[in-house]
């Protein structure tokens, strides 16, 4: 399209129709991992080119982690949140389903949601020409004086775009970029067991807390997201200050450790978990919340199982790739959206059952508060950690320099009947390397078809221990 | 509970000023709970400046549209702090363990305290004090965290000197520009 | 006065637009069942008022969300320059619906 030179007879109506990007593939970005050696390059946690092959390649494909439908209950409710660096507003339509809408106007691009969160909105007007969107995205009016008698002006080809899917699983809604994707519950494959965990250890499922805590970490986003998804190890060193504040001693992760801790990854979600049944909970300080998971996990055998009841509340953390976490237990639930390659924007909450007693709720909320949050005694000591993993490649010899994650090689448990790929024990790096296989897998390849029969893939042996 | 105590409800009297003499005690105590803060002496802090019935509590600023009867910010829902001594006392905990790897090296730590007000309440005992701050704290070469906020303190008289009952801190940012917050405000 | 429509068209709570030779289109509305009408072009950016909506014994413009009191057209919400929205006077005759669109002499 060309835009008016001098006379614009005979120009043409713009084409608004909304744009999902296609993925590419990056082969050399995809050897920056060696599965061979479990070695992992630095260039992935500091090259430029590196990071806008993450938002081509995986922020604008995979399915990400929106909302907690709990926050946006009725029509006009919504929230703003990102998808990779993407500004994206969340919002309950009229009967009850949930879109989810690019945050930028399409007449010169301003954000048209400023605030974090709102309720009963009647739709969204941007602040530059009040260009003016329904919940729904569609463009309802601007300024009929001016445009009614503009003959480029079709109002009914014209909105916010939508993001191309949105789904939710038990109480969690994700959203995707990508009309190709496969569908949520296939992205997140056999990792639903392990979800469930926290999901749906009780009837009525769960809600998350009000408002939620904003900050800022000078690191790649991947040095959380792998922290999470299998690093129990940092615990014994980085937070013994805050175990030592909390239990009067160190991280203990059970009598039972070499019988029951494990590792499981599925496309490159994972969990570590010790089984010990309310080692996170024990760290939030409040004897009453060991006893409420005491408890709640007994009542959830028959629901969930031995091995998930005991997961409840123990040891443990999780990610779903590429950037949502949790842990287990300890209920503290987060994002960890890329600004750059050393730099995030962590957005955490709480969250509780909903049918949890109020007493409960509150005593979650707190404890989550003097754990994880950037006063909390462990999160305290995570940031920097994080910010001179990722600030030291700065240094070009620094950066070529090689990085072990090769902690736990063939401790594969091709016994245990769990969903996934199962690793004996949980200080293993074993999950951190499947993470970085999966984002190998996302530069590398350009098709769904491929990205859900990889390497990350659970075997099939194991689907059956899921069903 | 006296009103003025309830952690959720903001000053909204600021018809009795404290006389001169109180007004330069209350500063005096602020200044020296800053020092305090400073030199990370957070036992002391403990011991000489919160009362046995604290409140401490610093929500999390939520960007909200003007209409929004929820407003910026609600007690019970999440927040940075809402402390009461015992919980205050597992920070300081963690603070002096040699292995607090964010305060070892050491923080340098600077609470810049403003704009002090300070106003008689209904009940004798009791202060309402408002007040400005800016937090700075630098670490290593060139990390430097700084925030702006604003403090409701309600102090307790104990003999000629103060002890505080209540704090509400209100800062300027939404997203926490900063890795942590290694520090009391 | 000029016949419109048949008043069982008019429903509670919803909005209906109406054209009428060479004049500018008009909209009708019931609220506890009495019938309103009004210009359907808003005040404020000439929008059209029966892509709005009714809530509260008021119309809600659907784009820049002014609202107008049934019957008096005073505007709340008020965007920048929105004057108060102007009502005709108009009857329920025999099932139909009248209003004075015009000043008639
Ligand atoms: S940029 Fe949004 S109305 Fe012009
Ligand atoms: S056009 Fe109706 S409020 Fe702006
Ligand atoms: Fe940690």
């Amino acid at each position: 399209m060309t835009m008016c030179r001098g006379s614009c007879q005979g120009a043409g109506r713009p084409d608004m129709t909304p744009v999902y990007p296609t993925a590419g593939s990056y082969p050399d970005f995809a050897r920056l991992v060696n599965r061979d050696t479990a070695q992992v390059d630095r260039r992935v946690f500091s090259d430029e080119a590196v990071y806008q092959a993450e938002l081509r390649q995986i922020f604008a494909r995979a399915w990400l982690f929106l909302a907690h439908e709990s926050q946006i209950p009725g029509p006009g409710d919504f929230i703003r949140t990102s998808m990779g660096e993407d500004d994206v507003i969340i919002v309950r339509q009229r009967d009850g389903s949930v879109k989810a809408l690019l945050n930028s106007c399409p007449h010169r691009g301003n954000r048209v949601c400023m605030v974090d969160a709102g309720s009963k909105a009647r739709g969204f007007i941007c602040n530059y020409h009040g260009w003016s969107f329904g919940l729904d995205g569609g463009l309802r009016g601007t300024d009929g004086k001016v445009y009614e008698k503009d003959e480029s002006f079709e109002k009914a080809q014209i909105g916010l775009t939508p993001v191309a899917q949105v789904a939710s699983y038990k109480g969690l809604i994700f959203g995707t970029f990508d009309p190709e994707a496969p569908s949520l519950e296939e992205f997140l494959g056999d990792f639903t067991f392990y979800l469930d965990i926290m999901l749906d250890n009780e009837e009525g499922g769960t809600e998350f807390v009000g408002g939620a805590i904003r900050s800022e970490i000078d690191c790649n986003w991947k040095f959380p997201a792998e922290n999470f998804v299998g690093d129990i190890l940092h615990a014994f060193w980085t937070h013994q200050s805050g175990a030592q504040a909390i239990l009067g001693g160190g991280v203990d992760l059970g009598k039972r450790y070499d019988e029951l801790a494990f590792q499981a990854s599925v496309y490159g979600h994972g969990i570590e978990t010790n089984l010990d049944k309310v080692g996170n909970t024990r760290t939030l300080g409040y004897p009453e919340l060991v006893d409420y998971v005491f408890d709640l996990s007994e009542r959830a055998r028959a629901r969930l199982g031995e091995v998930r009841a005991r997961a409840i509340g123990a040891v443990s953390s999780a990610t779903v790739f590429p950037n949502m976490s949790f842990l287990p237990g300890q209920n503290t639930f987060r994002v960890w959206h890329p600004r750059g390659p050393g730099k995030i924007e962590l957005v955490s909450w709480t969250i509780v059952n909903r049918n949890a007693p109020e007493r409960i709720k509150d005593l979650y909320r707190k404890g989550v508060m003097m754990t994880f949050s950037p006063g909390g005694v462990f999160e305290m000591d995570d940031g920097e950690n994080w910010e001179y993993s990722t600030r030291v490649n700065q240094g070009f010899v620094t950066r070529q320099q090689p990085l072990h994650y090769a902690l736990g090689l063939g401790s594969e448990d091709l016994e245990r009947n769990l969903p996934g790929i199962v690793h004996k024990g949980s200080l293993n790096d074993a999950n951190q390397r499947l993470f970085y296989t999966r984002w190998a897998e996302f530069m590398e390849h350009d098709n769904w078809a491929d990205l859900q029969n990889g390497a990350t893939a659970a075997p099939a042996r194991t689907r059956a221990a899921a069903e | 509970m006296t009103d003025i105590l309830d952690i959720s409800r903001p000053f909204t009297a600021y018809d009795r000023p404290a006389d001169a003499e109180t007004e330069r005690a209350v500063t005096r105590f602020l200044n020296a709970e800053a020092r305090t803060l400073d030199r990370e002496a957070y036992q002391e802090w403990l011991d000489h400046f919160v009362d046995e019935d604290i409140h401490y509590w610093m929500p999390d600023m939520e960007t909200r549209n003007r209409s929004d009867a929820r407003g910026p910010y609600r007690h019970g829902d999440s927040a940075y702090f809402d402390d009461t001594l015992s919980e205050l006392k597992v920070r300081v905990a963690r603070f002096v363990e040699p292995s607090a790897w964010a305060d070892n090296p050491a923080t340098r730590h600077l609470h810049l305290i403003s704009n002090i007000e300070v106003y008689e309440t209904g009940d004798p005992s009791l202060l309402a004090v408002c007040s400005a701050f800016t937090n700075v704290r630098n670490r290593n070469e060139t990390d430097q965290d700084v925030i702006h906020g604003r403090r409701e303190d309600v102090l307790r008289r104990h003999g000629d000197d103060f002890r505080l009952a209540r704090r509400r801190i209100l800062i300027v940012q939404n997203v926490l520009l900063s890795k942590n917050l290694n520090t009391f405000l | 006065m000029i016949e419109l429509c048949n008043s069982t068209d008019v429903v509670e709570g919803e909005i209906l637009r109406r054209d009428v030779d060479g004049l500018p289109a008009v909209a009708l509305t019931r609220h506890e069942g009495q019938i309103f009408v009004f210009p359907d072009t808003c005040p404020h950016a000439e929008e059209s008022l029966s892509e709005g909506w009714v809530e509260d014994g008021r119309v809600v413009c659907g784009v820049h969300f002014a609202e107008f009191e049934l019957g008096s057209g005073e505007v709340h919400n008020r965007p920048a320059g929105c004057p108060n929205l102007t009502f005709f006077t108009c009857e329920d005759r025999d099932g139909k619906v009248f209003a004075r669109l015009k000043e008639e002499a």
